[in-house]
């Protein structure tokens, strides 16, 4: 017992010197009296770990008071590109209108642009207003060279200047000023500004492919094969020469092309131009002059061969045989 | 991952007429083409020209602030906290990449940017060599270059003669101190205004490495000695810095026009007599002339800087304009500078009235500055500072202002501790001279985006509104007083407290409308302010019994009986805390008040008071007595407070 007392003694120096000294000595020295200190005062125990810390009054922080929005101060006639110069989120304290976006179940307004992220969400072309363009433009005026007065026209322009060069610059958020794909050049231009007889034409067609649209005219060659913007362009420029100067090439073998081998139907090298030929001068002599086909006739066969049979081309087929033989139209003569 | 935000900047469409392409040959254009030269530009001048479209926006903050009501900094202290909150996350993140490096080894700029590597680390065991050491004398990394040199001694490597020069050039320019970085623009910002106090001691480090650089090197050429000059001049080392330039000279070396300016700089603490200082200087300057060396800026203005701080004003004034036409004739343009010393020299605070400042700005006004002196920055404070205290002339203020505004003059402003002394000048210059609804525009104008005003100067604003009687600015004031922490200052408070209640609003003034109703927010305002931190271990404002009747009194106007309710209570309860007693007026319209909501007990209350603290109490009792018709208890607690005369009249 005197041992356990000891033992708590000293832990109590040891751990806890604000408890009462003065309970253990008694403790120590006279085990009976302790009842009686319990009575006046509750126990308190001795804790080693202190597991709970009092719990002390919070403090309120107080918060800065933050100033109303600015747009309240701003005047009507303020210069708004100073106000908002440049691409940024939308923030409903710096923009003086009463913007309102947002969907609402019920038949309510939109909500309102404060902590409207409907307003943040959306790109804004709030720093591109009609006069700050006006004044850009003024501002970059300095760095024009006027209009050449000889090319008034874009027809002329494009007369004297038919090819087009077309690159990417781009501008990143990055700490690298390289873009990938600004080495893509491309080029465009009108196929009847060159110089093709009619072979070199097809020829120069089935080499380019798709890179024709027969609908516009334009040929656009793409160059991205090279690592420079430069390499790309002079490859581009090298394509360009290559496939013209190839086109106007003919190659033996080419006169070997067959019948079978076209693509489309030719009346003028067709069996069908010979039979017709053959009615037309039926029992001519053979001195005499020969009758042609006329060339109205041929077309209606090329297009009925070539774009199939339907009720136009059969309709035309139909009149311009009736016209070559020299008979009277089926209209006049049926009952 | 990194998200970026790319999109294509331009798209180039150019018409080119290729040789091949241009077949029409057939059809030939007589006329020729003329299509003009691309204009140069620099890569540069399209944003400067587009940057130029932008004009100022007075309701905006500093950019370098986030724009939202609850990051724009209002006070003083906050626009620094901000400011300095960022740029300490910029350290943060500097502070990581160096001490964590091994983690940053991929290099995403391209072309690579050096800053943004981790800076090398040197330790004893380094390989380091003659050209490490010459990198880092570039770069200007001060401590590094001097741990590499003295570990190249140990290691017996021997250093070149030219290097070593160009070392000590680094150590006596920079003091063997590490500058401050320079992207630490806010640090800058805010830092210089300790710079100025500290700036005439002597800094210079004794006994370093540059002082054995300098006895190391052999034979000493002019550049040795021109770099350890300038150095102990530019740290004001003067004594030693004029034994080594008799030195030189003695020994025939000549020196550059730089070290004679250095030279020059210091006389002023070479000599302390007026006439031995200009004796000095001549000397150095026909030195120079028998050198056959072209004075330059620079000489100019070591000249008027040592003109400038001699006491005797009229030597000073004819020798500085001495100075001026002797360089004027060599065709060296002053700086900023040179006319901020003319402004020390001519305007001193016991001299004569000098309108040399009107001169100078007849011949400096439209013109553009760029900043060719270090001390050029110190001409705009230093102007308007005259134009306040020595001139008292708003026009040579406004002068002043436009051409700070003019071009990119702007930037010489210098710090934020000078930008702040200008202002303030000139609001105070402006508030005595303007009047009020003038300079309540140019306060609309610059508060507080550009300029917080001080206490001080808010003080003489509210001053001038009390004068002018304009009421009406005064809730504006407060509210700006609330947001720049000035509601702690005890005695702005009270003025306006003191505003509030000797000027009443009259309703027949359409501006007074409202400002009844307001002033009772005021009034409220700072009592709940002085309450709230009554209790917080820094109290820094107690209330007394004056302000508090003020209060009372401005609530009891404004029908508040609630609250004034309280305030009286406050009053009355904390008597023994409360230093002095509130005005009888006060209590009389507290009375007042009482008497129309019907409620005797606390006029009794506020008798008892006043009877306590020696006011006059026989008029409010008969106020009372006439003004309720007391029950009972009542009559009895006013028998007992003023005794049966006044009920038996």
């Amino acid at each position: 017992m005197f041992l356990a007392t000891k033992l708590i003694e000293q832990n109590a120096r040891n751990f806890a010197p604000r408890l009462a000294s003065c309970h253990c000595r008694k403790l120590s020295t006279d085990p009976h009296a302790s009842p009686e200190i319990d009575n006046d005062e509750e126990f308190r125990v001795l804790n080693l770990r202190q597991v709970q810390a009092q719990a002390r009054p919070k403090r309120v922080i107080k918060k800065d008071v933050a100033a109303p929005p600015r747009a309240n101060k701003m005047p009507v006639d303020q210069d708004w590109g100073a106000v908002w110069p440049g691409p940024k989120t939308f923030h409903p304290a710096s923009v003086p209108l009463p913007l309102r976006q947002g969907y609402t179940e019920k038949a309510a307004a939109p909500p309102s642009k404060y902590g409207n992220a409907e307003l943040m969400k959306i790109p804004n072309f709030l720093h591109l207003t009609p006069p700050v363009i006006k004044k850009q433009c003024e501002a970059l005026k300095q760095f024009c060279t006027p209009w050449p007065k000889e090319i008034p026209s874009e027809e002329q322009w494009n007369k004297h200047f038919p090819m087009e060069v077309i690159t990417t610059d781009y501008c990143h958020g990055l700490p690298t000023i390289r873009n990938p794909l600004s080495r893509i050049v491309t080029i465009k231009f009108k196929l009847s500004t060159l110089k093709l007889d009619k072979h070199a034409h097809d020829k120069f067609l089935r080499l380019v492919g798709e890179r024709y649209d027969p609908e516009t005219d334009v040929l656009t060659i793409v160059t991205d094969r090279c690592p420079l913007r430069k390499q790309n362009y002079e490859y581009a420029q090298y394509l360009l020469t290559a496939l013209y100067h190839e086109s106007w090439v003919t190659e033996p073998w080419e006169s070997l092309k067959s019948e079978a081998d076209m693509e489309t139907y030719h009346f003028i090298r067709n069996k069908s131009k010979v039979s017709a030929e053959e009615i037309l001068n039926w029992g001519k002599t053979e001195g005499g002059k020969k009758l042609v086909a006329h060339e109205a006739f041929g077309k209606s066969v090329e297009n009925l061969m070539n774009e199939g049979e339907n009720e136009y081309n059969i309709q035309a087929y139909k009149t311009e045989a009736l016209k070559l033989l020299g008979l009277p139209s089926l209209k006049s003569t049926s009952p | 991952m990194l998200v970026s935000r790319i999109f294509p900047l331009r798209t180039i469409r150019a018409q080119y007429s290729v040789a091949l392409v241009r077949n029409n040959s057939t059809q030939t254009d007589p006329e020729h083409i003329s299509i003009p030269k691309r204009i140069h530009r620099s890569p540069t001048d399209i944003l400067n020209a587009l940057s130029k479209t932008v004009g100022q926006d007075p309701t905006a903050a500093h950019y370098k602030y986030h724009d939202d009501p609850y990051l724009i900094p209002q006070s003083n202290l906050q626009k620094r906290i901000y400011a300095m909150a960022q740029e300490s996350g910029r350290k943060a993140a500097r502070w990581l990449r160096q001490e964590h490096r091994e983690l940053f080894q991929h290099s995403e700029a391209d072309p690579p940017i050096k800053a943004f590597y981790p800076k090398m680390v040197f330790t004893e065991e380094s390989e380091v060599d003659e050209k490490c050491l010459e990198g880092l004398i570039y770069d200007s990394e001060v401590t590094d270059a001097t741990f590499v040199y003295t570990l190249m001694q140990t290691k017996g490597m021997p250093v070149s003669d030219s290097l070593k020069q160009s070392l000590l050039e680094l150590l006596c320019f920079f003091n063997h101190t590490e500058p401050l970085s320079p992207e630490l623009i806010e640090e800058r910002w805010f830092q210089q205004s300790l710079q100025g106090k500290e700036r005439q001691r002597k800094t210079w480090k004794d006994g370093e490495l540059a002082e054995l650089l300098f006895t190391e090197l052999e034979p000493k050429t002019s550049r040795t000695y021109a770099a350890i000059i300038r150095g102990m001049c530019k740290y004001f080392q003067v004594e030693r810095a004029y034994a080594l330039f008799q030195e030189a000279y003695e020994k025939q070396i000549e020196l550059d026009v730089e070290t004679y300016n250095s030279i020059i700089s210091i006389t002023n603490f070479l000599k302390e007599a007026a006439e031995p200082r200009w004796e000095l200087c001549q000397d150095l300057l026909n030195k120079m002339n028998a050198q056959g060396l072209c004075p330059n800026l620079g000489t100019m203005n070591a000249l008027l800087s040592s003109i400038s701080s001699i006491g005797n004003f009229r030597l000073a004034r004819g020798v500085c304009l001495q100075v001026l036409g002797e360089f004027k004739e060599l065709g060296v343009e002053p700086s900023l500078a040179s006319w901020y010393y003319v402004l020390t020299t001519f305007c001193r605070e016991r001299g004569p009235v000098s309108h040399v400042l009107v001169d100078i700005l007849n011949e400096i006004e439209g013109k553009e500055f760029t900043i060719r002196d270090p001390k050029d920055t110190y001409f705009f404070v230093t102007a308007m500072d005259v134009s306040r205290n020595h001139l008292h002339d708003k026009h040579t203020a406004k002068r002043i202002d436009k051409l700070l505004h003019h071009g990119k003059n702007y930037d010489l402003i210098g710090d934020s501790y000078k930008e702040s002394i200008y202002y303030r000048h000139l609001f105070a210059l402006l508030c005595h001279t303007e009047p009020l609804e003038e300079f309540m525009k140019t306060y609309d104008l610059l508060v507080p985006n550009v300029y917080t005003p001080e206490p001080g100067i808010m003080e003489e604003v509210v001053r001038a509104v009390e004068t002018n009687g304009a009421l009406e600015y005064i809730p504006r004031l407060w509210s700006d007083m609330i947001i720049f922490d000035h509601t702690s200052r005890e005695s702005l408070v009270n003025l306006v407290l003191k505003i509030i209640t000797e000027n009443r609003p009259s309703a027949d003034i359409p501006t007074h409308q409202d400002l009844e109703e307001r002033f009772n927010t005021i009034a409220w305002d700072v009592y709940t302010k002085i309450d709230e931190q009554s209790g917080a271990r820094t109290q820094r404002m107690s209330f007394t019994g004056q302000m508090l009747g003020n209060i009372l009194s401005v609530l009891s106007r404004g029908k508040e009986f609630e609250k004034a309710k309280t305030v009286f209570k406050k009053l009355d309860k904390s008597q023994h805390q409360i230093a002095g007693t509130p005005s009888y007026t006060s209590m009389v319209e507290y009375v007042d008040l009482c008497v129309a909501e019907k409620s005797p007990t606390e006029a009794l209350d506020c008798l008892e008071y006043c009877i306590e603290n020696g006011l006059d109490n026989v008029a409010l009792a008969r106020k009372i007595k006439e003004g309720f018709t007391l029950s009972e208890m009542h009559i009895a607690k006013l028998k007992n407070l003023v005794g049966d005369d006044i009920l038996k009249e």
